[in-house]
């Protein structure tokens, strides 16, 4: 295997930067939406856990196949890809102006934009993107898979098969684990006899590369982009296991254990220094990659574009079809749909 | 005309498809081999890139068809055996199903799931088992079963075309069934049932080997009662039009299914009837069903099944 290694140009930086801060700004508004009851459904915080999501997103063409992870609900991966996020705020607001019509709550598609997720099962992400994997290889224009998942899933057989049939067939996938330690409350190191996840794609002979510290957007950026490359050139697919950490609960509302246990205030507060955002900013500074004015006007900028989300959520109607309405859109037409 | 068998005319049903669309292909365990020969040789016009086959990991098996078919693919998932694809049921009946209407109605799932099943081959449950049953309970999802090679040939051209998710769990028990089959392209309606044989005396749904029982006993009977034997080849959903037309005229109802006699298809006839229809019966609805026990394999297969006898028993009562 050739390594390829890549240095980040400026502009990817900006980009990087930009997205992430973004990507902060969405999710806590999501998580005090939720907890003012403005949010249907659950919703499980990515807040600590986002450069990972923003570097597998923020590469990626609009053809090419992405299935964001459940944290966070794939917010940070799809507003990373360039997706028009308002609809899917008002999608889980229930709203007539969601991306799937207010029927999916959180496990939206975004088919126009190549983005198909969120499930309650855990693994299946694995499932549809073995044929995105082989559809993408079959249409030979160079389109790549973005198949994001936990260390939970991990421990299912469809991740088994899924990684079994990318290897065989060579399929332009990125495996992309977000391993943030935890499975609800179950400790990864108790529920994996090995240190690294990435040893069970070793073991398929996948290539895979290790991102020790996943809070930086930089350093895992650093790690995909070589995979978005192999796997576009036809090098076949990848695994990434990036280590990263999970500032709050699993979703809002529930306990928030180690094991059964609660987690240490130590813990919080060791965790808060390694803030990916501060972690991005930290470096920025170092690298004289933007003014305190420019970081200012970021900043302003995604909370502006926050606002706007809300606001075209909140001033949306509430869908309310009839059952004969809904059951007429049950099964597609023979004519005059699009894929 | 010419005759083919049933499982002869499925062959001819995906062949035709795959030479007519470049985006048919089959994925599964051994299509290239042809385990049964709704696929053998397929591979020799085809190649390795549309007769495709996988390891035993159904549910990516399953996804590489799933996944396609949101690329724009048409592909045809062969489980084999139909009750394998119960292993991957979240992927098969919950996933694929929901797919189109939870997401808005806006990008279809155009795949074909198939496997064999069917009682009285002496084979136990694992491979016996009906699963039109659980499939059907499953919201999104087309299931159909056709019951002679013409339909077979139709139903499977029409699945490959639709741009739903169709379940065809074919039975093993018709599998060298041979009838007229067309050498040209067509289509049969997915949500039809079919009148096979027109009477006036009592309506009796039966598909698969139980159609051909049924027909038999229409036969044995014909001089003493005139039955309306009519296969429902559509599960979900269910054409309650043709079978509550079909009672109209005759007032009687006897349902067949192999299936388990609890929460099937012969159930939510039964209970569609009682609801919509109770004026029209002039005696009680009857079952002729699997009882709700795992199908022993061996011979206690030809007393527990429903069989020619049990049609006619169940005709004779409800004639009485």
């Amino acid at each position: 295997m050739t390594e390829i290694t890549v240095t980040l140009t400026k502009e990817q930086r900006i980009t990087l930067f930009r997205n992430l801060v973004r990507a902060d700004k969405f999710g806590k508004m999501m998580y005090s939406r939720m907890m003012q009851g403005k949010l249907i459904g659950f919703y499980h915080p990515a807040e600590g856990a986002i450069a990972p999501g923003v570097a597998a997103g923020s590469f990626l063409t609009n053809d090419d196949i992405l299935f964001p992870h459940h944290r966070g609900h794939g917010i940070t991966h799809m507003l990373s890809k360039g997706i028009d996020i308002e609809p899917y705020i008002a999608e889980h607001a229930g709203k007539s102006t969601g991306c799937c019509e207010g029927r999916a709550a959180w496990h939206y598609a975004y088919p126009d934009n190549n983005v198909f997720g969120t499930t309650a099962y855990i693994g299946h992400n694995f499932v549809p993107c073995t044929g995105f994997g082989w559809a993408a290889k079959r249409n030979n224009r160079g389109q790549i898979v973005m198949n994001c998942f936990g260390d939970g899933a991990m421990g299912t057989g469809r991740s088994h098969e899924g990684l079994l049939l990318s290897s065989n067939w060579q399929l332009p996938i990125v495996h992309f684990c977000e391993n943030n330690g935890f499975a609800i409350f179950a400790e990864v190191e108790e529920m994996h006899p090995t240190a690294h996840l990435s040893t069970i794609a070793e073991g398929l002979n996948i290539p895979t590369t290790i991102v020790e510290d996943g809070q930086d957007v930089f350093a895992v950026a650093e790690a995909v982009m070589p995979a978005i490359e192999r796997a576009r050139s036809g090098g076949g697919p990848t695994f990434i296991e990036a280590k990263c950490l999970r500032f709050k609960e699993h979703d809002i509302g529930n306990r928030d254990l180690r094991g059964w246990k609660p987690r240490e205030q130590d813990e919080y507060d060791a965790m808060l220094k390694r803030d990916p955002v501060l972690v991005a900013t930290e470096r920025a500074r170092a690298e004289s990659l933007f003014t305190d004015g420019e970081i200012e006007k970021i900043h302003e900028d995604a909370e502006q574009e926050v606002a706007r989300a809300v606001k075209f959520a909140d001033d949306s109607p509430v869908e309310s079809p009839t059952e004969a309405e809904l059951m007429a859109t049950l099964y597609a037409p023979r004519d005059g749909v699009s894929f | 005309m010419r005759e083919l068998a049933y499982v002869n005319a499925i062959r001819e049903a995906i062949q035709q498809e795959m030479r007519r669309d470049e985006t048919v292909f089959v994925v599964g365990q051994d299509v290239r081999g042809g385990v049964y020969p709704h696929t053998l040789d397929l591979i020799e016009e085809f190649g390795e890139e549309r007769i495709v086959d996988t390891p035993i990991s159904e549910s990516a098996m399953h996804g590489t068809a799933f996944g396609s078919a949101l690329q724009g693919y048409r592909p045809i998932v062969d489980f084999m055996f139909a009750s394998t694809a119960m292993t991957v049921f979240t992927e098969t009946a919950i996933m694929t199903g929901q797919q189109y209407f939870l997401h808005g109605s806006k990008r279809p799932v155009p795949l074909v799931m198939t496997g064999a099943w069917g009682i009285g081959k002496r084979t136990a449950n694992d491979h016996a088992m009906p699963i039109h049953g659980y499939y059907s309970r499953a919201p999104g999802l087309r299931v159909v079963i056709p019951s002679t090679p013409y339909d077979a040939k139709g139903i499977f051209t029409a699945a490959i075309r639709d741009n739903n998710p169709v379940m065809i769990p074919w039975c093993t028990g018709i599998m060298m069934l041979k009838g007229d089959v067309p050498e040209e392209s067509y289509e049969l309606p997915l949500d039809k049932a079919s009148v096979k044989r027109a009477g006036s005396d009592v309506t009796v749904l039966a598909n698969s080997e139980q159609l051909q029982f049924a027909l038999k006993v229409a036969d044995k009977l014909s001089d003493e009662i005139s039955m309306e034997v009519i296969d429902p080849i559509s599960f979900s959903p269910i054409d309650m039009e043709t079978i509550l037309s079909s009672l109209e005229k005759t007032n009687r109802i006897v349902i067949v299914d192999e299936d388990w006699e609890s929460g099937g298809f012969a159930a939510t006839v039964s209970a569609r009837i009682v609801e919509q229809a109770f004026d029209l019966l002039d005696a009680p609805i009857q079952r002729v069903c699997f009882p709700n026990m795992p199908i022993p394999g061996g011979y206690m297969e030809d007393y527990l099944r429903p069989n020619p006898e049990k049609i006619e028993s169940a005709v004779r009562y409800v004639c009485a």
